[in-house]
This record gives C-alpha cells, structure tokens and sequence, in this order.
C-alpha cells in the first residue's frame, strides 16, 4: 500500500498559474509544496471532511473543520477537477475510519509516444492513433461479405477492361480504314458494333457489380449499426450520461454510415481506379513509351496543384458545412417547440432568427461558389497540360509520319484515365480522415467496458429478502457526493416512503437500487446478496418500477404495457391497467387498448401517461416496487383511488415509494428523511412529528399551503 | 351612458418581486483567516459565501447574486461600482477566485483532428501570460464569437478562455481561428 497520496494543482491562491503538490499522508497530515517550498503542513485532527468547491473554470479544495471552520488547501482550473474528487475520496475514509487506503495513484493520462494529455473519455491519443491499424480493424469486420466483394470487385474489372477496349478499336478505325479510305463498310459496321457490344456488355456487367456491391455494403453498414447499438444497451448509465443523446444517435447512424461509405464505395471506386490505372498504364507504354513519358511529366505538378486547392477549398467547404447545419440546428429547434413559439406570438422574430443564418449560409456558399468557379478552370488546365503536351508532340509527329492518328486517338482518351485517379487521389486524404474519425468513435463504443456487468458467476438471489444499505456513498461526479454514509436496513414486505427537499438524493437512491450505477463507497445488498455478485437481467426482472418522467414507446397502449411481460395474457394487462388506474381511460378511446399513441405518449395527459406506468411497473407482479413520484401528475381524488389499488398489491412486497406529497406516503411502514445526502430522520408518519424535525416541518408547511390555497378560494 | 371603472389595481411585477438588492448599510464581506469570504448582513454573519455573476458574459459587473454556503441567496448586489473600496477590492477577490478565464493573447497554432480541436495558445491569467494547450469538441458550440467581437472557448475539461478583442489579435492568429468562427 501506499503512504501518501498528492493532488497536482496549477493555481496559486491569487489564481496565478504555478505548479503546486497537494500530499495526504498515511499519518494524517495534509502538506502542500510549490516552487521548492513547504506552503504549509497540516494536521488531520478536528477535520470532519475534505470538500471541492467547482466553480466557473476553476475550483477549490478545503477542509471543513469540526467547529465550523473552514480551510482552503488550494485551487486549481478545471483540469484538476477530477483528480482533486479522487484526492478528497482518500482523505474522507481517513477522517471517516481513522485509517488511510490509499489506492495506486492513478497517473495523469498521458500519451506514451507523444506526452500529450488524453482526453477524459478517450483511450486513444488523437495525434498518434495508428491509422494502420484502425483500417485494419474496419476492414475484419468487412470479413462476412469479402466473398460478395470479390465477386463484385472482379465484375467491376471486367467492365472495367471492356471500356477501355472502346479506344483501341477507336484506333483501328482510324488507322485501318477511315485514314486510308478504303473501306470496306462491313468492316467499319463490324468495329463500331464491336464499340457498341464493349460499351452495352460493360454497362451490364457494371450493374451487376454495383448491385453485389451494394448489398455488401448495407450488409457492412447493418452489421456495424447494430453491434454499435447492443453495445450501447449493455454500456451502464454513467458511461452513457458522458455522452449527449445527439451524440450517441450520430455514433451509431452516421458514423456508421460514413465508414461504410469508406471501405465500401470509396474502396469499390478505388479498385476500379486502380486497375484502370495500371491496364492504361501498361496498354500505353506498349503502344508508345515516349508519348506515354509526355503524360507523366507534369505529373509532379499536378500533384502539388491539386493538393494545394483542396487544403485552401476544403476549409471553406468545411464552414460551410458547419453553417448548414447550424441552420438545421435551429430549424430543429423551433420546429419542436413550435408551439411555444406561438403561444408567445414569436413567429416573427423566429423567421428572422432563421432568415439571418439562411443569409449567412448562402454569403458563405455563393463566396466558395465564386471561388470554385474561378479556382477550377485553372485546376483543369493543370490537370490537362498533359493533354496538350502529348498533343503537340504527337500532331508534329504525325506531321513527321512518325505516328499514326489513331494511336494519338487512343492516346488522348486514355489520358483522361490515367487523370482521373489523381483528381481522386488528391481528395483520398480528406475521406480517409473523415472516416477514421467515424471509426474512431465507432470503435470507442464497441470497445469501451460496461462499469456495471454481471459476473461469470452471476448470483440469481430472489428478491423477496431484506433490503440493506451499508455505509453507502455516491456521487455522479465524484467530487460531489450526493449520498453520504447511508445506512438502512428494510425488511422484507416493509413500505418505505423516502421523504425529503429536492435534490437531496432520492432518486439517486433508487437508481442505486436498481444498479443503474455502483456505489463510490459501500454497498447495497438484496437477501444477503450483494448487487455486484447478482445478475443484472435477474434484478431488472424482479424490479417494478416508475420514474418521474414517465416514458413511454412509440405504439399501441397495448405494447406499453407488454414492454414489461412481452408474453402477458390480455387478462394480465387489463387487471395492471385497472391497478394504476388506466382501464377507465383507455376504454373510453375508440381504440381501446389498441390504441396508438405517439413517441412519448405525447397525444395523452401527463397523468394518463403516469397511469400507463404503474401499470406497466405491476404487471411483472415484482417482489420489489419501486415508486418514484409515480402519482405526482394526478388530482387528489385519482390519486386517493390508486392508491387503493396500489395499496393492495403493495402487500407482502418491499415497497419503496418517493413523494413530495406526503399524503402519499400515509400508508408506509416507515419514512425515511434524507437531508444534504444523509438519513436524518426514521420513523412511522406519527414518530417523525413528535420529534418536530425536518418532517414535522414538511408537514406543517404543506398544511399551511393547502390551507392558505382553501382560504383564497373561499375569499373568491 | 354609465360607464364603469375597474377600481382592482394590477400590481406590477417590479412591485409584486422583491429583488433583495443589498442594503450597503447592512452589508459587510471580509475575509477569513481560512481563505473564503464572508458576509456580515442584516445581523447575520455568514462565513463562506458564494459569489455569483447574473450575466457574467454580458455584462460582469451587475447583478451579482450573494449566497450562503448552502446556495442560499441572501441577497442581490445591483452593481459592483455601489461598493466602496474596501468592499469592492474583497468582492472583486472572491469573484476573480470562482471565475477563472484567462485570455489568449495568441492562437500559436491549431490542428483538426477526429472532430477535437487542438489549440496551442499564449494566454494571460491575473496578469501573468503563459503557454496553453487545449482540446475543443464540439466547435460550433464551444468556440463563440460574440456580437461584441469577443470570443470563448470552452474545452473539453470545462475551462474556459477569451479573446477580449477579435480585431486586436494578430492576423496570424485570426487566421488559425478563421475556419472556426461564425
């Protein structure tokens, strides 16, 4: 084990940069050092906690004494934040058992080739990722459709080679018969049908190609798609909550879309140029090295030209880009909430707000339009001097009756294929960036470890024991903890009503339950077992649950219900609608439960919505409710009803039940006050009220609002 | 014809919302021996309070929310110019302490890859100008040109710099940021 732990800080306390050492060690002793010297050295005693204070690009770390006092150790930017939650972690179960565990000291996230610091979230250095590698990894998942490929890939070469035989007989035309003007017709009729046969069989044969491509390539894009997405499903709620949903969608369609785009058509395209390439190639050093020598000249050229316009335009387009879809963004925006655009009569300044970023957009497109259309011409000539010079070499030849018109022929149209590559050459590097980025973040899902997993060994414990927190603590950020010490002991069958202000640590109480994230400290355990050694699919089974933001599914009322017991008998979802008290609204729809309702339940009340969820948390027919603001939406009178179906079903299943309305939580065994992350108070209703603390005053100041809103209705 | 008035008088929001803008005559900061900043209002004496700006990109000297260590607000400073010197010198601290942005001076260079921005800067923090080097995801919403020619950039560890003047920063710099600005 370790004897110390250090922080890095890199402010000084006037917030100028310095490069401090905050150090804990085994015995107790807090010391801190920057510039060579000792700042100050501290003593444990009389500390009762080690907090970071975050604040707008920077934060501070202080002690918080026993009397009160408080004490700033040092302060540092944002970089420093994470590190300095880790720091206070070690410090805290020192002031919390009295003994240091001091854990490996994780080491700042460096790249090891280049000493860059990694980003949060990012495995890989951006700088010196192996594009090699990458692409390898891309192409084995290619390995269930090479066959498809190959097959394709050989079409595409005999079409390939049937074009470029058009020239060739070009060739023969000129130089046989329509030179010398001799004839005879049937031999000109037999080549240009020769020309007409390569040009139709070549188009069949590409078509062929393209639709065994094609199939490949959505085979590819599918198979990428949805490894991306099981992976998302199996990746833990902290994983996912790093990541904006926008995020999340784009990773799994259109990364997946750009990589596949990649290795499938950018790839078909490049073989196909390729072996175009290399047939002219070949075909024109055989029929005229010399000319062939002309075309590659200003290759170098060419090169550089080309690579030079595309840096300058693709910056340009690269705005553009952005601006576009700034303008989708809003569009979006205010499409969504449209409806309170127009409840606030802001339809005007909403057409401006969008015409103004439409302007900029069309500024920014006509400014690169004008560009391309001047840049380009240019860019042509460039790509083209071959062109002339093979030309003006090949006319004087002719002149000289060194060579045939024909060959020149042939030669000028074969010049467009030895081009063509380089024009798409020159643009490669940009596609190869754009999709190693789509692969990068593809691969980042598909690699990163699920925090929470079931172990091979996985425990399948019924869940109808005792509930029991053991001194846990948790936060979503690990400097600051939003559970603190918690210790509970529920007994099997037992309804408890967690009470207490917004933010104290409710749901998060909940989510800990159902494992949606894993304690910082401590454990929670379900019959003796503790959730880590359990089976996550085994607890999610046996857990009813409803949130307070209810979701529902795009479907009929019906599904809603099933999503939970997919092979429910129709007498089992009725009985869980009449339990939650949605039977009574649904059979009025026409559709009954075959009713339709949108993305979000969005075409029913909210309360309507809230019903449907207790449903569907009831008809699993769990051991262990849990209930989270689950009647908040609903009047008092629907509510009071619920809660007598609900009150039925409760019996004889550990029940936990969140509330802001404490008439809801009459009927608990025990409440359970949380207060700034810690149990403050245990109790039945009547208990918590003799004890006048933070309950009574709950309860005495809902008393007075209600009591206040009935004088005020009265009076009017 | 009788006409009636509506003698219910509305009561404006002004009126209606107590905006708890500070007594100055009840106010004292001062500092503590532990590093923080405390208050002294109306009888109470709170010993670490937090500081927070109502618009700190628009306008960072107004509005400035005083709260007790619990987030508590016990009351509003309308402008930091109300303060007196002493007082203004301890507010300005406390502030300077919770929000931390230095300002870049110049963009050395800047480099595209995989969607993150890299940038390698010269920036000044409380009057000392050092190197700096940040990743930025996300560029269209974490560098923001605002209408006033200031520019912010946010990177992916949640800090945060400016560029007080678009038009004062060399060409070259400007040119490094160009593709990046709308």
């Amino acid at each position: 084990m370790q004897d110390s732990y250090t922080l890095r800080y890199d402010l000084d306390e006037n917030m100028r940069p310095c490069d401090g050492t905050l150090r804990f060690t085994a015995d107790g002793r807090v010391s801190a050092l920057s510039g060579g010297v000792t700042l100050f050295d501290h003593s444990l005693e009389g500390v009762e906690e080690a907090l970071v204070l975050a604040g707008v690009g920077c934060g501070t770390l202080f002690l918080k004494r026993k009397d009160g006092e408080e004490l700033v150790l040092c302060r540092f930017s944002m970089s420093a934040l994470f590190p300095a939650g880790e720091f206070c972690k070690v410090v805290n179960y020192y002031l919390q058992t009295g003994t240091a565990s001091i854990p490996e000291q994780e080491e700042k996230r460096v790249c090891e080739k280049c000493g860059r610091t990694l980003i949060e979230g990012l495995k890989v250095c951006l700088f010196c990722y192996s594009r090699a590698g990458v692409l390898k990894r891309a192409l084995q998942l290619l390995k269930p459709f090479v066959r498809r490929i190959v097959t394709a890939e050989a079409f595409m070469a005999v079409a390939s080679i049937l074009y470029l035989l058009i020239p060739i007989f070009n060739r023969w035309l000129i130089d046989d018969y329509l030179g010398p003007m001799e004839g005879p017709i049937a031999h000109i009729l037999f080549i240009a049908g020769a020309m007409l046969l390569a040009r139709v069989l070549g188009e069949t044969i590409f078509i062929i190609s393209s639709r065994a491509y094609n199939r490949a390539s959505l085979g590819y894009a599918t198979s990428l798609r949805t490894q991306a997405y099981a992976k998302l499903q199996r990746l833990s709620m902290s994983s996912l909550a790093k990541r904006t949903p926008g995020d999340l969608i784009r990773r799994v369609m259109e990364d997946t879309y750009t990589i596949k785009d990649f290795i499938t058509d950018i790839g078909r395209w490049g073989v196909e140029q390729a072996v175009m390439f290399v047939i002219v190639l070949v075909i024109l050093l055989f029929t005229n090295p010399w000319l062939t020598l002309l075309v590659f000249i200003p290759l170098p050229l060419v090169c550089i030209v080309l690579t030079r316009f595309w840096d300058f335009i693709h910056i340009r387009y690269e705005r553009q880009w952005r601006q576009s879809s700034k303008c989708n963004s809003i569009l979006h925006d205010i499409i969504k909430g449209i409806r309170t655009v127009k409840s606030f009569g802001n339809e005007d300044r909403e057409i401006e707000k969008f015409s103004g970023q439409t302007r900029k957009l069309a500024q920014v497109s006509s400014s690169n339009e004008k560009l391309w259309a001047l840049l380009f011409p240019g860019m042509v000539f460039f790509t083209g001097i071959g062109e002339f010079l093979v030309l003006y070499f090949g006319g004087s030849s002719i002149l000289e009756g060194g060579l045939s018109l024909g060959v020149l022929v042939q030669f000028t149209m074969y010049i467009a294929y030895v081009y063509a590559p380089l024009r798409w050459l020159v643009s490669f590097p940009r596609w190869l960036a754009d999709a190693m980025t789509s692969m990068v973040k593809v691969f980042e899902i598909l690699d990163e470890d699920p925090d929470i997993t079931g172990k091979e060994d996985a425990l399948e414990t019924p869940l109808t024991g005792g509930l029991k927190f053991d001194g846990v603590s948790f936060g979503y950020k690990s400097y600051e903890p939003v559970l603190k010490d918690i210790n509970l002991d529920i007994k099997p069958g037992e309804m408890i009503g967690i009470v207490g202000k917004s933010g104290v640590g409710k749901t998060t109480l909940i989510n800990l339950i159902m494992r949606l994230y894993d304690p910082n400290a401590g454990g929670v355990s379900i019959s003796g077992t503790d959730l880590r050694d359990m089976d996550p699919a085994h607890l999610h089974e046996n857990i009813g649950v409803v949130f307070q933001d209810t979701f529902l599914f795009a479907g009929t009322v019906y599904d809603n219900i099933a999503y939970a017991k997919p092979d429910a008998k129709p007498e089992e979802i009725i009985a869980a609608c009449k339990a939650g008290g949605a039977h009574d609204f649904i059979i009025k729809m026409p559709d009954g439960y075959n009713t339709v309702i949108g993305e979000n339940g969005h075409t029913i009340s909210g309360g309507e919505r809230q019903r449907l969820a207790i449903a569907r948390a009831v008809i699993k027919d769990p051991p262990l409710l849990l209930l989270d603001e689950a009647t908040s939406s609903l009047d008092v009178e629907t509510e009071a009803a619920i809660q007598d179906s609900l009150h039925k079903l409760i019996k004889g299943r550990t029940t936990i039940a969140i509330a802001h309305r404490l008439s809801t939580l009459r009927a608990a065994d025990r409440l359970i006050v949380l207060d700034k992350g810690k149990v403050a108070e245990t109790g039945t209703h009547r208990e918590l009220l003799l004890q006048k603390g933070i309950y009574c005053d709950l309860v005495m100041a809902q008393r007075q609002t209600s009591k206040k809103t009935e004088l005020q209705t009265a009076n009017k | 014809m009788e006409t009636t008035t509506n003698t219910q008088m509305t009561i404006g929001l002004a009126e209606a919302i107590d905006l708890g803008l500070m007594d100055h005559d009840k106010a004292e900061f001062y500092e503590t021996p532990g590093g923080f900043t405390g208050f002294r209002y109306n009888g109470e004496d709170y010993k670490r309070i937090v500081l927070r700006r109502a618009t700190p990109i628009a306008d960072p000297s107004a509005y400035i929310s005083v709260a007790d260590h619990e987030n508590k607000e016990i009351c509003v400073i309308r402008s930091l110019s109300d303060l007196s010197d002493d007082q203004l010198k301890i507010v300005s601290g406390e502030l300077d302490r919770r929000y931390y942005c230095p300002e870049i001076v110049e963009i050395k260079s800047v480099k595209d890859k995989m969607g993150y921005i890299y940038m390698e800067m010269r920036v000044t923090g409380r009057g000392e100008a050092f190197d700096k080097n940040c990743a930025v995801k996300d560029v269209s919403k974490n560098i923001r040109l605002l209408d006033d020619g200031r520019l912010i950039v946010f990177d992916v560890d949640g800090n945060r710099y400016i560029v007080q003047d678009m038009s004062a920063l060399d060409k070259k710099s400007v040119r490094r940021l160009e593709p990046y600005l709308f």
